[in-house]
């Protein structure tokens, strides 16, 4: 895999439920967790993706149908072929004792992130938030983990708001960094937080993207002209103060700002 | 001790590379940032009346040799562009040129009226984008007679503005038509458009890559391609040029000068060399201009063609 376009074969599929599915893919090219993939249903379109994880050659993506593009995903069979581009972008940096947080379609590139520590032997809390227990991604394995569990409506684990728990958690003190994925009013809540404990972060930006590789510059945030699909998609607390529309509805395939933002952004 | 600062069609720039359109150019930011690395102004991504969406992906795939695209002239449509070029001004002393395109003269001549209310400090007119011909046909750029018609229409509707005529070089004659261009009222040439369309297969699942199947090629590849226009563009008119196409050095940006160019505007090697690459062509640049002991670019402007 490159950023030249390349068709892989799917050679597994595994479904959580009927709109939430993990696909994978035999890629040897290595991908850090947060980095992202360029994926080609030919004859559709191509779309952005975060790895969910990646080990021994063994690449794997995990799509919720929000859109076309993702309802057409979750067809997909093994031996069904997609083009794979990439992995564009800047990924987390692993830190001991980092509170790693995904909430919603967010838990797929921290998954990896995490899978990626307890390989390393680095010392890292999970959280993770959903708006119910049957959207919690991989939950049968994160159950048994006993990983850090929130609910919009308390149906798996702790009841209320992925920033409320983090909140909880920062006061013992007990945390280097945030590394977080997800809707955009979860991170900017976070990024609130970590600036009263004075806390570095790494938080995972989405925006339309179009090339991917910095040239069409659909991507870039107001403020600094940073360019997610290059500088991002995780970027620090210095990198975020100088942009100006964080919380803002996203510019669409036109560049003009949409009138209100999506929950989930993904195709 | 040399500088790069070079005056074009009234318009004073710091350097003599510009950043190309359809590059870094759909918001005020990313192009100021443009500006912080080095380029001497910047040209917003091609607008239309309305906005358009483009083309699903994949609309732009690198290739060996440079890089194909059929983005289908996505814009948030003029007066979203018009906007965009008040918030720059705010952040951002180097001049600002603005693209625009449309279907026929007279839509040429509302979207120049239009964008000139943002008084930006050029207008470029893209008479020959490749990729959208099944909508409109086959470009401006190949009709001598079109191409008079919208440059005339074009300076009717720009006010003081400086006028830039895009051409691309699937045309009888492009020295011709920058004629033609600088007999209608033109102030400038920009010089060239993507080149094709071409296409690329992926062997795996056998079907043209871009959703659009074939797209404008741009790149290295085309750098010669492009050399050659500006030279015959410069022996058929005295109007500045802004040259592009596959311009990734200052070699290749100090040849493009040597042929005749006032102005070297840079897009796809933003691909290869990051978006350092126009502070790293200035820098080539004055190595040249020490290296030939030469002041400033004047001195080596057209001197090719001696």
């Amino acid at each position: 895999m490159n950023e030249q376009m390349q068709t892989f074969p799917v050679i597994e599929v595994v479904e959580h439920n009927p709109t939430l599915k993990t696909f994978y893919f035999k890629v040897k090219t290595p991908v850090q967790p947060g980095q992202f993939v360029l994926m080609w249903i030919p004859g559709l379109d191509e779309k952005p993706f975060s790895i969910s994880h990646q080990i021994k050659g063994r690449l794997e993506i995990t799509i919720k149908a929000v859109g076309p593009f993702t309802q057409k995903a979750m067809e997909l069979q093994p031996g069904d072929k997609v083009g794979l581009r990439g992995p564009f972008g800047r990924g987390f940096s692993l830190h001991e004792n980092a509170l790693i947080v995904g909430a919603g379609c967010g838990v797929a590139p921290v998954r990896y992130l995490h899978e990626m520590a307890k390989r390393q032997g680095v010392n890292t809390t999970l959280v993770l938030g959903a708006r119910n227990g049957t959207e919690v991604m991989f939950r049968d394995q994160y159950v048994k983990e006993g990983a850090n569990i929130i609910t919009d409506d308390g149906s798996l684990g702790q009841k209320g708001l992925v920033p409320d728990l983090v909140r909880k958690m920062l006061a013992t003190g007990k945390y280097s960094t945030i590394c977080a994925s997800g809707p955009e009013v979860v991170l900017v809540a976070l990024q609130n937080i970590a600036k009263e404990h004075n806390l570095p972060v790494q938080l995972s930006f989405e925006r339309y993207m179009k090339c991917a590789i910095g040239i069409c510059g659909q991507c870039c945030l107001d403020g600094s002209g940073i360019r997610v699909c290059i500088e991002g998609p995780v970027l620090t607390h210095e990198e975020l103060d100088q942009v100006t529309d964080i919380g803002l509805p996203h510019r669409d395939a036109t560049g003009q700002r949409a009138e209100k933002s999506g929950v989930c952004q993904q195709p | 001790m040399p500088h790069l600062k070079v005056q074009m069609a009234g318009i004073s720039l710091d350097s003599p590379l510009v950043l190309a359109s359809g590059v870094l150019g759909v918001t005020a930011s990313s192009m100021r940032r443009v500006v912080d690395h080095g380029a001497g102004a910047v040209t917003t991504k091609s607008c239309s009346i309305d906005p358009r969406k483009g083309h699903p992906g994949p609309c732009i795939v690198p290739y060996e040799h440079g890089m194909l695209n059929a983005v289908g002239l996505s814009n948030p449509g003029v007066d979203a562009v018009v906007r965009e070029i008040a918030t720059y001004r705010e952040e951002c002393q180097a001049p600002i040129f603005a693209s625009v395109f449309a279907g026929s003269v007279e839509e040429f001549g509302e979207v120049t009226r239009r964008i000139a209310a943002g008084t930006p400090d050029l207008i470029e007119v893209n008479v020959s984008c490749p990729n959208v011909q099944s909508e409109f046909g086959a470009p401006f750029g190949a009709s001598f007679e079109d191409t008079a018609a919208i440059t005339r229409i074009v300076k009717e509707n720009a006010g003081n503005i400086p006028v830039a005529i895009k051409l691309t070089v699937h045309c009888p004659s492009i020295g011709r038509m920058a004629k033609v261009c600088e007999d209608n009222g033109a102030d400038a040439i920009t010089a060239i458009n993507t080149i094709g369309p071409g296409m690329l297969i992926d062997v795996g699942v056998m079907r043209p890559i871009l959703s659009n199947k074939m797209g404008g090629v741009s790149g290295s590849g085309i750098f010669p391609v492009a050399l050659k226009a500006v030279w015959e563009i410069h022996r058929n008119c005295t109007l500045p040029i802004i040259a592009t196409g596959g311009v990734s050095n200052g070699d290749e940006a100090a040849q493009m000068i040597l042929a005749g160019a006032h102005t070297v505007a840079i897009g796809s090697a933003v691909y290869n060399r990051g978006i350092e690459v126009f502070q790293r062509v200035n820098e080539e640049l004055l190595d040249i201009l020490e290296l030939h002991e030469m002041q400033n670019l004047e001195d080596l402007r057209g001197g090719a063609h001696e």
